[in-house]
């Protein structure tokens, strides 16, 4: 809406002219500067997963001018001193030397390294948001189904890249993935011995999943990132209850130019933070980790925070080994690996489903539930992210255990207790809570804010003074409904008391013009 | 709904675009209504333009955008000119040793300006606006739907689907195979496991004519009795060809030279299949490297508590009890190793693994000596 | 009054001991300069060794009898006993403050603040060393380190010693409270007399299964990775521990940045 002067708009127009002579875009270029987008801070959260994608896929072209996905041996004469004259695969080579003698390639490789965590953990976040809010209600379980696929082949993805480099702890990795395929029943040794190629870890297990790695699994992320984006962009983003907004409505501001803005800082902002971690932590030396012997090991092995919970389940299951004589075997490793990674993908796809049937709630929703409002679905949702927490701690409990002096075994067991105990305890304070915080907004509707003033009234009780929301109707009474959004607990947020200051070193605010209603309050004459 | 919202459009007034009075902003404005949106609060962000407030957030708005500039000058000066190359050993005193951080910590920065840059623009600069677009949601209209069917319909009948069942059936027939000799190719990935899981480097029949394999370390030197002290532990290969790579990923073992006290224990608790073969020398133990769980070395040895410990999992063994786990999630000892020296004076393996190393798998045999212990 | 007594009690042992010990070199003095009288030269100096002996029976009588027993034979379920363990091993153990350790637990905790000085614990293993010989640091060991093998000792570090302190040397933990201790800030001579001697858990790496060249090439590459080289790869490392650490600093630093970012771009509507 900037006024620009004659000349620059004619061009404008002249060139847009063109554009549309051939192509058509007066229309749909409209439709797409006009749309309608909710405000909102956790709405920005898969976007932190989108950029990221975005930056792994240029970081990643990079370390692949560089890397040979190769199981050749080979004798390593680069600079890393500590390496020298030790045989290694040419895998292990290039990626030393990627991060050694490439001009900015361990930055790079830091680079990929960081966003993929970020990519992962910022899918967390967004699957949160988007359950705990009720998100995935119809008509968008479509989406919620494919965020969830999005994530467990950005699981996968995420693995064999930490795998390539073929070092002493991805080596440590592809060991125990094949300790989990072979338990699996039936096709357990066969479909071990087509990954490796035969036995473990054979020359061709690196080659194999570099494909995977930097083609078909991209592949597919770009593929359902790219329908994941356009479902809602076609469906609408959700937004919260609040005055004036509906079912059947969005309330917000317009694509262009303030989201798209918005979004490109935040794209650069992401990116930014991300280029600055790869800068100041190191990130998977691979250099102090040697190349991978069957032989070695090292203390505090650990997958990366993603595949760490799964790592927990492992550490935590009893040692429950069926055998049907002669012939057969269900490895321990089986129900953790195989069965918990198979209802951890299962469960959350049917998951909108499930609810669905159990609520009989077949309605479209495109207002969003606050947690509190949904007290079993939140407590549910409590209780798996403590069933993951503890997991993902577990996985890590030998370092737990090291630095914090803490016994190893105590750690295991109280790893297998608390995932036990511990998400049913979760489930009941969380509805507790949730239904704790639901009556506190039934009472401030019903009775009003509560003003901190106390009185004594002829008899000598004494009471708080109740500010009421809404004018007394023609009963006297000041009860209003609840809309499902925010209500206020503080009189400085209905105008009777002055609000807080903001800004972030000095007040940005002019002083507030309500100090009389203040003082009106505060002397008890309302 | 959408019937609804279509039906509150045509009812408006449309303006005559053909009129030469419109302002450009009710041109806009009749874009936005075609597209349902109706414009709830819309103001300049400054009331009056070009005041002080404004001048001076767009000067904080072009300032960010030149420290990023400066900062992306750094980054690529460092880029080119800092000192790179790994040359051994440095400190912090070292500037190679700062070359990620100083092109991490600009580039970053870099970025960061131009986003804060962009994104006060967008919150400090434009207007405050707030609209309201209608969704048009649950499905097409009526009419839409109708068409639609008639026209699938059309083309079915085209076609002849429901006329010409046998053609159907016989495509699908065809269809059947035709996917199978889709997928048939990744067949090639397949290969028989045979004894991968059973045989290992210490087969003497395979690996070394029969012969008995000798013991050696990484670097190829033959273990003696004389080459460990009670107390100490080394991981020994097969002395075959290639016996300590990666080729041989089941026969990695455990030399465990036990104090007296300790082997005597051993002695006293050995399964009888170990017994049979007279699996341990003197106070020598020999155990696979491969934990039973995962297949993790089990390698740390705590020579106090006799335990050896996995780090991936935690599975702990008890040393002086045939290596049997004693916690965490491994169900099944570490094999022994039978071992004895010979007329040289070295070690050798009298045989191969009793049972299967490493991790179980799905058609892992169920060995009854095993279930004698 | 009982504590006094038993003071006076323990001085009077400790007196004793000493009576004895005094008594047993002068019988074996004497018979030493009868029999060997061409030796008298070297008298000045055996007498220099006899007494830092004397002054580390000193010590382990006040400091370590309560738990390695008399004359370091060890008392079941509270000490080991020290004949045969060397100069080395108690040099490692009471200079890294490990012994005189301050209660019975799973794992003798190392202590920047050790109970001896350098001097009495070279005293306390030369009474050690005196009881039954053992293993002893080799006096060249700073040549050895010199002219390491920084590659072959990482070789050897992975294989024998990475599995419990860890690719990077930080540590580990062991079974029930044990730990293997990290590596970082310790001495060449500490690495040394570890492997030599096996203190605690550790398994022994005696010179027949680790050659003193190459446990030298082992100090090389530790030295090298733990205390020379500084990490390239940024200004924080991360403890190097590996994922658990990484996994927490993308929530707590960059999860957490952009969190406050979408509150600062959006706002709470």
């Amino acid at each position: 809406m900037k006024r620009r002067n004659g000349s620059s708009d004619s061009l404008l127009t002249k060139a847009g002219g063109e554009l549309d002579d051939r192509f058509k875009l007066a229309g749909p270029a409209r439709v797409l500067f006009n749309k309608v987008f909710p405000d909102h801070w956790s709405f920005l959260l898969g976007e932190i997963a989108l950029f990221s994608f975005i930056l792994l896929l240029l970081s990643g072209t990079f370390l692949a001018l560089f890397f040979e996905p190769s199981m050749v041996e080979v004798t390593y004469h680069g600079a890393y001193v500590p390496l020298q004259g030790i045989e290694m695969s040419r895998a292990y080579e290039s990626a030393l030397d990627l991060s050694f003698e490439v001009r900015g390639g361990l930055f790079m490789r830091q680079m990929h390294h960081w966003a993929t965590l970020l990519f992962m953990a910022s899918i967390l976040i967004h699957m949160l948001r988007i359950f705990f809010t009720g998100a995935f209600r119809a008509p968008r379980e479509t989406n919620w189904m494919i965020g969830i696929l999005l994530f467990w082949v950005g699981f996968f993805e995420g693995f064999f890249g930490y795998s390539l480099p073929d070092d002493g702890l991805s080596g440590t990795g592809l060991r125990i993935m094949e300790g989990m395929t072979a338990s699996v029943p039936f096709i357990g040794p066969w479909a071990s011995a087509a990954l490796f190629r035969g036995q473990f870890p054979g020359t061709d297990v690196i080659s194999m999943i570099y494909i995977i790695h930097v083609f078909i699994f991209p592949l597919i992320l770009l593929a359902l990132i790219t329908v994941h984006v356009a479902l809602v962009f076609i469906q609408k983003h959700t937004q919260w209850p609040g005055p004036g907004r509906t079912e059947h409505n969005v309330v917000g501001f317009r694509m262009f130019p303030n989201y798209v803005m918005k979004q490109v800082g935040f794209m650069l902002f992401i990116w930014g933070v991300i280029a600055a971690m790869a800068g100041l932590f190191q990130i998977n030396p691979i250099w102090l980790f040697g190349p991978y012997e069957v032989s070695v090991v090292s203390s505090a092995s650990q997958p990366d925070f993603y595949v760490m919970y799964l790592d927990g389940l492992i550490r935590l299951f009893p040692a429950w080994e069926f055998r049907v004589p002669p012939y057969f075997t269900l490895p321990a490793v089986f129900w953790p690996a195989i069965a918990g990674m198979g209802l951890s993908v299962l469960l959350p796809l049917v998951y909108p489903a499930l609810e669905r049937r159990f609520t009989k709630d077949r309605g479209h929703h495109n207002l969003l539930q606050r947690p509190r409002d949904n007290p079993g679905r939140t407590s549910l949702g409590v209780m798996v992210v403590v069933f993951w927490t503890v997991g993902a701690v577990s996985g890590g409990n030998d370092v737990f255990a090291e630095k914090f002096d803490i016994s190893l075994n105590a750690m295991t067991w109280a790893g297998r207790i608390g995932i036990v105990i511990l998400p049913i305890i979760a489930y009941y304070l969380t509805y507790r809570i949730c239904l704790g915080l639901q009556q506190h907004d039934r009472e401030v509707l019903a009775h009003g804010l509560e003003t901190g003033i106390l009185m004594r009234d002829p008899n000598g009780r004494f009471y708080e003074v109740h500010q009421p929301l809404a004018e007394p109707d023609e009963h006297g009474h000041t009860e209003l409904e609840y809309n499902g959004w925010v209500v206020p607990k503080k009189m400085n947020r209905v105008g009777a008391l002055p609000p807080t200051d903001r800004g972030f070193f000095k007040s940005i605010e002019e002083p507030s013009e309500n100090g009389a209603a203040r003082d009106e309050i505060e002397s008890g004459k309302h | 709904m959408s019937a609804h919202t279509d039906s509150a459009r045509d009812e408006g007034a449309a303006v005559d675009l053909s009129d030469p009075k419109l302002t450009r902003f009710e041109v806009y404005k009749e874009g936005l209504r075609r597209d349902d949106i109706e414009i709830i609060h819309y103001e300049p962000r400054f009331a009056k333009p070009g005041t002080k407030a404004e001048k001076r957030m767009e000067r904080i708005v072009a300032g960010l955008f030149l420290l990023s500039g400066l900062f992306a000058t750094l980054f690529v000066v460092a880029f080119i000119w800092w000192p790179w190359e790994y040359e051994g050993a440095a400190t912090w005193r070292d500037p190679q040793t700062w070359y990620t951080p100083v092109i991490g910590f600009t580039l970053g920065f870099s970025l960061l300006f131009f986003a804060v840059g962009v994104l006060t623009w967008a919150k400090k600069l434009l207007p405050i606006e707030e609209l309201v677009q209608d969704r048009h949601d649950g499905g097409s209209s009526k009419e839409d739907r109708r068409i639609a069917e008639s026209t699938v319909d059309t083309i079915v009948d085209d076609m002849g689907l429901r006329r010409r069942p046998f053609l159907v059936k016989s495509a699908l027939l065809a269809a059947a195979p035709l996917g199978l000799a889709a997928v048939a190719p990744l067949g090639a990935l397949i290969k028989d496991p045979a004894d991968m899981y059973t045989v290992t480097g210490w087969n003497a029949e395979r690996y070394n004519d029969g012969e008995p394999i000798r013991l050696m370390m990484k670097d190829g030197a033959l273990v003696r009795p004389d080459m460990v002290s009670a107390g100490g532990q080394i991981t020994v290969y097969p002395a075959i060809d290639h016996g300590a790579t990666n080729q041989f990923p089941t026969a990695p073992t455990l030399l465990i030279h036990l104090r007296e006290a300790d082997a005597a224990k051993l002695r006293e608790n050995l399964y009888p299949m170990y017994q049979d073969v007279d699996a341990i020398w003197g106070n020598f133990v020999a155990y696979s490297k491969i934990c039973t769980h995962v297949g993790c070395p089990a390698s740390l040895y705590e020579q106090q508590s006799q335990r050896l410990l996995c780090p991936c999992h935690q599975s702990q063994f008890n040393v002086v009890d045939n290596a049997a786990p004693v916690f965490g999630p491994a169900t099944r000892h570490l094999p022994m190793l039978p071992i004895t020296v010979d007329d040289e004076g070295y070690f050798v393996a009298t045989s191969d693994f009793l049972v299967p190393p490493g991790p179980a798998f799905w058609n892992r045999p169920s060995l009854p000596e095993e279930d004698e212990k | 009054m009982a504590a006094s007594a038993k003071r006076r009690r323990g001085w009077r042992k400790r007196l004793g001991a000493l009576a004895r010990f005094t008594g047993a070199l002068v019988i074996v003095g004497g018979l030493y300069s009868v029999f060997s009288p061409s030796l008298y030269a070297q008298e000045a100096e055996d007498n220099a060794i006899d007494s830092e002996v004397v002054k580390g029976q000193e010590l382990y009588d006040t400091s370590c009898i309560s738990c390695h027993g008399d004359d370091g034979e060890g008392i079941e379920g509270r000490g080991p006993s020290l004949i045969g363990v060397g100069s080395a091993a108690v040099e490692f153990q009471v200079n890294t403050g490990r012994m005189p350790m301050a209660a019975q637990g799973a794992q003798a905790p190392d202590s920047d603040y050790p109970v001896f000085t350098e001097e009495e614990a070279a005293w306390l293993g030369a009474y050690i060393e005196y009881l039954g010989g053992g293993a002893t640091v080799p006096d060249d060991l700073e040549a050895l380190v010199e002219n390491a093998n920084v590659g072959e000792g990482g070789d050897l570090y992975r294989v024998n010693c990475g599995s419990c302190h860890g690719y990077a040397g930080g540590g580990g933990a062991l079974s029930s409270g044990a730990h293997a201790p990290a590596l970082t800030g310790v001495s060449d001579e500490e690495i040394y007399q570890a492997m030599l001697t096996g203190p605690q858990n550790m398994p022994v790496f005696a010179d027949n299964e680790l050659t003193p060249e190459q446990k030298a090439d082992i100090i090389a590459y530790v030295q090298y990775i733990v205390n020379d080289d500084r990490d390239p790869g940024g200004v924080f490392t991360l403890g190097r521990y590996g994922p658990s650490t990484e996994g927490l600093a993308i929530f707590l630093v960059g999860m957490t940045a952009l969190l406050l970012t979408t509150l600062w771009i959006a706002g709470k509507s």
